[in-house]
C-alpha cells in the first residue's frame, strides 16, 4: 500500500486564497493590537507629537527669550587629586578621594555619574527618593546608589574593583549580574559579596579619613555644578574643574544614568521592584522581611554569563545566538541557547520568554554544560518575581539536580520558605 | 521543499529570517503577516487536504489554522523550525475539526454504478474515475477512524512524512504513532478486502510496505 503522493490536492483558486489572506491578516493584526503589542508604535507616535510640540516651543523660546545666563551647568567635571586627600561636595553627594584618584562627574538625565579612571573614592550620598540614582562606574562595574555611604577602590584603573558599604545599600552591576551590597558587606570583582568580618582595616581607615575631611575640606565656592567650564577652583586638595568633553571612560559605555528602577548597564530589574523601597533604609527593614533577605541572597548569587559575542545590542546578540544554535551542535549550541535566555532575562527584561527558552534548554540539553546554570536562572527568574509554589518547585529541582552547587543552599532556603 | 525540512536541516539564514519575520508579525505589521501567510499557505493547505480529504469547509479550516498560528505566535520558541510549528498548529485545528462528530466530513456520495467499475476493463478516463472513487472510499474508511489514528495515518502514509515528524506533529510518541498507523492500515486493508474499488486503488502489489511497518512484537 503506497499512498504517498497519490492524493491529488485540489488547489484553492486565487480569489479564495486572497479572501482568506485578507481575513487572516486582519485577524492577526487585531490580535496583535489586543495584546497591546502595537502600543510601542502608539507611544512612538505620541512621543513624536510631543517632541514636535517641544521643538516648536524651544524654537519660539530661542527667538524671543533673552540670552541664557553665561554660567551654565558644566557638562562634565574632571577631577584630579593631588598627593593630598580631597573632598568634593556636589550638593547631593560628597566625594572624598584618595591621593592619585581620578574620576569625572556628570549629571546625565538628572542623575549623577561618577566615572572612575583609577584610585579610591568614598561617597556619602543623600537619599535620592524619586530621583535617578547616583552611579559610580569603575571599568565594567557599576555601583548604583540610592542613598548611602560607601567606598569604591579601582586600584590602578585596570584591575579589580572593591566596594565597601558602611551605611545603607548599593547595587553593584558587573557583567550583567546585579548584587545588592548592604552595610557591613563588601563586594570585589573576584570574590563577589563578602561579609563584614572579612573587611580590612584599610576600608575603615578610609572612612575615617573621609569623616575627618568633612565638608570643610571643600572651599565655600567650590560647588562644581555651578562652576563655569574651564574655571579652575583653588582648593587645598588642588581639585581641577575643567569643562568640555568628558574623559574617554564615559564614552566606553552608555554614559547615562538610568531611571531609578533600572540598572545602568541595561539590566532591567523588573517592574516589581519600584524605586522607593530601594531608597528606604534597608538595614532596618531586613530582620522583619525574610523574603526580602531571601531575594537579596538570590540576587547576590552570580549568574553564568552569556556567551560574549561583542554585540552591544541585545537583540542583535540574540539573533546571533539563534544563528549559532541553528548552525552548530553540541557545546556551542548549548551555550548559545543558554545565552539567549540570559540576555532575555538580564538585558531585555523579557522574563517570560527567558523562561520559555530555559524550559526548552532543559529539555534539549539535559547533559549540557550550562544545564545547572540554566536551572539556577529559572530559580532566579521565578523567585525574584514571586516566592510561590512554582518558584519553590524550581528551587527543589535545582537542589536535586545540583545539590553541590554554591547556590544549592539558597535554593534549599527557598524550598523551606513560606 | 525546504520549508518542510526538520529543524536540524533548516539553514541558519532561513532560521534567522523566520525569527525576524515572526518578530515583525508580533508587532502587528500587516506586511509581515501577509508574508508569513504566503510562505506557508500552500504547504498547510496540502497537509489539511490530505488529512481531511476534499472538503467544502477547507477555506474556513485554512483560515482558522492561520488565525491560530498568529494568535499563538508568541509561543513559538524558535528552537524548532517555524514550518514544523505551523504544521503542528494546523494539525491541532484538523484534530478539533475531526473531533466534532456533528461535523462529519462530507465524503463524495458514491454512485451504485461505481461498484460495477471493478468488473470493467478500465481505459484512461475510467482509470481516473476509478482513482477518484478509490480516494472517496478511502476517506469513507478514514471517517470511521479516531481523529488521532486518522491524523497519524494520513500524515505518514498520504503526506509522506517520517514517523518521527508525524509523532511531533500530533504530539505523541513515535511508538504510539506507529501503533496508530498500523491499526489504521489494518482497518483499511480489511475494508479493501470487501471493496474491489478500494482494493484496486490501494494496489495490493505494494502490500510489502505493510510488513515493513509491522509493529514490534505481537499486535495488541
Amino acid at each position: 500500500m503506497k499512498l504517498s503522493g497519490r492524493i491529488v490536492v485540489e488547489p484553492l483558486d486565487e480569489e479564495r486564497l486572497t479572501n482568506i489572506e485578507r481575513r487572516v491578516v486582519s485577524g492577526a493584526v487585531d490580535a496583535a493590537a489586543r495584546h497591546g503589542l502595537r502600543a510601542p508604535r502608539r507611544i512612538s507616535g505620541r512621543v513624536l507629537a510631543m517632541a514636535a510640540v517641544v521643538t516648536a516651543g524651544l524654537a519660539g523660546w530661542a527667538l524671543h527669550a533673552p540670552p541664557p545666563p553665561t554660567v551654565a551647568e558644566p557638562a562634565a567635571i574632571r577631577v584630579e587629586t593631588s598627593p593630598q586627600q580631597a573632598v568634593l561636595d556636589i550638593g547631593d553627594a560628597r566625594i572624598a578621594s584618595d591621593p592619585g584618584a581620578g574620576f569625572a562627574v556628570t549629571r546625565p538625565a538628572g542623575g549623577v555619574l561618577v566615572a572612575m579612571t583609577r584610585g579610591k573614592v568614598e561617597l556619602e550620598v543623600g537619599k535620592r527618593v524619586g530621583r535617578p540614582p547616583l552611579v559610580v562606574r569603575a571599568g565594567d562595574t557599576d555601583v548604583i546608589v540610592v542613598g548611602t555611604r560607601f567606598t569604591v577602590d579601582y586600584g590602578d584603573g585596570r584591575g579589580d574593583v572593591d566596594v565597601r558599604v558602611t551605611e545603607g545599600v548599593v547595587r553593584v552591576v558587573h557583567q550583567q549580574q546585579e548584587t545588592r551590597v548592604a552595610a557591613g558587606y563588601a563586594w570585589r570583582t573576584h570574590g563577589g559579596l563578602i561579609a563584614s568580618a572579612e573587611d580590612d582595616p584599610g576600608a575603615r581607615a578610609g572612612s575615617a579619613v573621609a569623616s575627618e575631611a568633612g565638608p570643610t575640606a571643600t572651599p565655600p565656592d567650590a560647588d562644581p555644578t555651578r562652576a563655569a567650564p574651564g574655571e579652575t577652583v583653588p582648593t587645598r586638595a588642588a581639585i581641577v574643574i575643567a569643562g568640555g568633553p568628558a574623559p574617554a571612560v564615559l564614552h566606553d559605555r552608555k554614559a547615562a544614568v538610568p531611571e531609578a528602577h533600572a540598572a545602568s548597564s541595561g539590566v532591567r530589574t523588573g517592574p516589581s521592584r519600584p524605586a522607593a523601597p530601594d531608597a528606604a533604609p534597608v538595614r532596618g527593614a531586613r530582620p522583619s522581611d525574610p523574603r526580602g533577605e531571601l531575594r537579596d541572597a538570590i540576587r547576590s548569587q552570580p549568574v553564568e554569563p552569556a556567551l560574549d559575542l561583542g554585540e552591544a545590542n541585545a537583540a542583535s546578540a540574540v539573533t546571533r545566538y539563534y544563528d549559532i544554535a541553528a548552525h552548530q551542535s553540541g557545546e556551542a549550541a548549548s551555550q548559545a541557547f543558554y545565552s539567549i535566555a540570559v540576555v532575555r532575562h538580564l538585558r531585555l527584561g523579557r522574563n517570560a520568554e527567558a523562561l520559555q527558552t530555559l524550559d526548552a534548554y532543559v529539555r534539549r540539553f539535559p547533559g549540557g554544560k550550562e544545564y545547572r546554570a540554566a536551572l539556577w536562572l529559572r530559580v532566579r527568574i521565578l523567585c525574584l518575581d514571586k516566592l510561590d509554589d512554582r518558584c519553590r518547585a524550581a528551587a527543589y529541582t535545582f537542589v536535586h539536580q545540583a545539590g553541590d552547587a554554591p547556590a544549592a543552599r539558597i535554593a534549599e532556603r527557598i524550598t523551606l520558605s513560606d | 521543499m525546504t520549508s518542510r525540512a526538520p529543524s536540524g536541516q533548516v539553514t541558519a539564514a532561513l532560521y534567522v529570517e523566520d525569527v525576524l519575520l515572526v518578530d515583525r508579525c508580533l508587532t502587528g505589521e500587516p506586511a509581515a503577516t501577509r508574508e508569513l501567510f504566503r510562505r506557508h499557505k500552500h504547504r498547510v493547505h496540502a497537509s489539511l487536504f490530505r488529512v481531511l480529504g476534499s472538503n467544502r469547509e477547507m477555506d474556513d479550516l485554512l483560515q482558522d489554522a492561520f488565525l491560530q498560528v498568529f494568535q499563538s505566535l508568541r509561543g513559538w520558541r524558535a528552537e524548532a523550525s517555524l514550518s514544523t510549528w505551523i504544521d503542528r498548529v494546523a494539525m491541532r485545528c484538523a484534530y478539533r475539526y475531526l473531533s466534532q462528530r456533528s461535523r462529519r466530513i462530507v465524503a463524495e456520495v458514491l454512485d451504485d454504478d461505481v461498484v460495477a467499475l471493478s468488473a470493467m476493463t478500465p481505459g484512461h478516463g475510467e482509470r481516473r474515475q476509478l482513482a477518484r472513487d478509490g480516494v472517496a472510499r478511502l476517506y469513507a474508511v478514514l471517517d470511521e477512524l479516531s481523529p488521532a489514528a486518522r491524523l497519524a495515518f494520513t500524515l505518514h502514509e498520504l503526506d509522506g512524512r517520517p514517523l518521527a515528524e508525524t509523532a511531533e506533529l500530533v504530539g505523541s510518541s513515535v511508538t504510539a504513532t506507529k501503533l496508530r498507523v498500523w491499526r489504521a492500515r489494518k482497518r483499511i486493508e480489511a475494508a479493501a478486502a470487501a471493496d474491489p474499488v478500494l482494493s484496486e486503488f490501494l494496489d495490493p502489489s505494494a502490500g510489502a510496505s505493510a510488513d515493513a511497518l509491522r509493529f514490534d512484537g505481537e499486535a495488541p
